[in-house]
Parts: structure tokens; C-alpha cells; sequence
């Protein structure tokens, strides 16, 4: 994956796949301590194996499958940034992965277009309770898609317009808090 | 959410006309399905560009209903990025090897045109 956005789309469709209907996305970043902290929870059935064996590239669950690449390739580029991976379970529920990261790190790969990301999520899933915390410096942002359609008339409100509206508060968010590209 | 005020009848019919559109990409209603492929080799591959390039096209053609979703691997991995179209008869194409030139040729020839792009199609 060249960005973390791509990975947190990968993350996020493991989620819905397990057959969760809320997912919750945090992107914090602590320029004090030089992190950036990204964590994907859910409320799906969570892990049925060890944290170990879940990351391991060649363990799936899917049927007829011999790999399942997603976590070992998200662990692959938190640890490549000199930093910790875990698997853990969420206040949700379910899983919760998470990744943190030295910002400053020459191999940490950027963050990407997270609001491309939210937003594709966001079209294809009509009924996922997806809610997104962007902090840093103290500082954060919180968009939940259901209080985003909320805003639009009842017709309007599984239609793109959301979509598009949630990946404009994204942008504003990462912007207003200077987020590390 | 108006980024333009309405200032006849006519702005309020497109934008009718717009927000319907918008709505159809989301709804579960039955008919024309596009499913984009999100598993881990399809987005490594450019899935979300192919999705994203799937939104701006539909959101032009607001008449017609389509539905757009999202699945996983095909075991297919050397074929994506992957959509599947779903006509309104309830048949199946599947195209592979995607990027946004071939994603506007699927939506204006089969998805409006209803005639499949049949070089883009996927042949096992």
C-alpha cells in the first residue's frame, strides 16, 4: 500500500466483512511525543484466533483463500516506521487495530487522501455507522456520517451529497489541525 | 447544502434531478448494481480511484438508477482492480484490469448503453 489511507480502506472493509455496523477511524497525532496513531475499531465479532496468528500473512478466514495480506501488510509499514502494531479488543466490541508510528520517520509512508478513503466507504455502505476523530495538539475533530445525514432532508440522506459532505469535513479537519501529510 | 440558490423552477428541477441521482448511487433499491472489488489486492491495485471515478460518472447522469457497492476478493488477484455489473435482468459482468479511461467506457456503453465493453471483460 503506498499510503495509510489505503491501508485504513483495507481495514475498514475487513470490518464490514466480519459484519460490523459501526466502525470507528482515529487519526492522532502527538507532536510532542513525535506519533502518529492510527486506530480502526469496530464492533464485529472480533478475533477468534491470537493477535499473533490474526497478522500473520499466510492465516485467513476466508474460504478457498491461502493468504490474507491486509494486517501483515499494515503491521509491515507501522513497524517499517519504527513503530508498535496491536491487536486489541475495542470498546465496540470488537477488534481494534492499531498503528503508531514515529512521524518524522524517513519510511513512514504518508497519510494519503483519507477523505477519498471515508467517503468511498461511505457510498458503498448506506446503513455502516461510520465515525471519524481526526486529533492533534490537543485539538480534534469528530465526524459521524449518521449525524452528517441528519443535516439533509429525509430523501437525501443516503445519497451522495453525504458522502461528499463527510469528505469535506475530513479535508477541513486534517487541515484546520495541520495534520503530518 | 446548497452551493447555488435556486432562482426559478428550472434550478429547483435539476437540482431535483440531481439529488435523485445521488440518492440512486446509495439506495438498496433493485436494478442496476455496480460493485467495486475492496479486498486487499484491489485496492493495493487502485480500487478506491476506480470507485472514485465511478462516483463523479454516475453523479452526471442523475436519470439513471444505479446502485454502487463495495465486496472483497474475487480470488482473482491478477485481474484487478475488478468492478461487477448487475443489469436490471440480474446478469453478471465482471471487468478487470480497470483504470479510469475503461471505467467511463463500462459506464457510457453497457451500464447507459446497456452493449458490454466486451474487451475489458474478465474471461476464466
Amino acid at each position: 500500500m503506498r499510503d495509510l489511507s489505503l491501508h485504513i480502506l483495507d481495514l475498514i472493509e475487513n470490518s464490514v466483512r466480519a459484519g460490523a455496523s459501526t466502525v470507528f477511524v482515529a487519526i492522532d497525532e502527538s507532536p510532542a511525543e513525535g506519533t502518529l496513531k492510527v486506530t480502526i475499531e469496530d464492533n464485529g465479532p472480533g478475533l477468534s484466533v491470537t493477535p499473533e496468528q490474526a497478522a500473520d500473512p499466510f492465516y485467513t478466514t476466508k474460504p478457498g483463500k491461502k493468504t490474507g495480506l491486509g494486517l501483515g501488510f499494515f503491521r509491515a509499514s507501522v513497524e517499517a516506521a519504527g513503530g508498535a502494531f496491536m491487536l486489541r479488543r475495542s470498546r465496540l466490541g470488537g477488534l481494534a487495530v492499531e498503528g503508531v508510528m514515529q512521524i518524522g520517520h524517513v519510511d513512514r509512508i504518508p497519510l494519503g487522501d483519507l477523505a477519498l478513503t471515508i467517503s468511498s466507504v461511505v457510498c458503498t455502505n448506506p446503513k455502516l455507522d461510520l465515525r471519524c476523530r481526526i486529533s492533534a495538539n490537543g485539538k480534534e475533530h469528530n465526524i459521524a456520517v449518521s449525524e452528517v445525514a441528519e443535516e439533509f432532508p429525509a430523501p437525501e440522506r443516503d445519497g451522495l451529497a453525504v458522502a461528499r459532505c463527510v469528505s469535506q469535513r475530513i479535508k477541513a479537519g486534517l487541515a484546520d489541525l495541520s495534520v503530518s501529510e | 447544502m446548497m452551493d447555488n440558490k435556486i432562482k426559478s423552477l428550472k434550478d429547483l428541477e435539476a437540482l431535483k434531478r440531481k439529488a435523485r441521482g445521488e440518492v440512486n448511487l446509495r439506495s438498496d433499491e433493485e436494478g442496476k448494481k455496480v460493485t467495486v472489488h475492496l479486498g486487499t489486492c484491489g485496492i493495493a491495485a487502485g480500487a478506491r480511484d476506480v470507485l472514485a471515478c465511478l462516483m463523479d460518472e454516475l453523479t452526471k447522469t442523475p436519470q439513471t438508477k444505479v446502485v454502487l457497492r463495495q465486496t472483497g476478493c474475487a480470488g482473482l488477484c491478477d485481474q484487478e482492480p475488478m468492478l461487477t455489473y448487475c443489469d436490471e435482468s440480474g446478469k453478471q459482468f465482471v471487468y478487470g484490469k480497470l483504470d479510469k479511461n475503461k471505467v467511463k467506457r463500462i459506464i457510457q456503453e453497457h451500464v447507459l448503453g446497456g452493449k458490454p465493453a466486451a474487451e475489458y471483460l474478465v474471461t476464466t
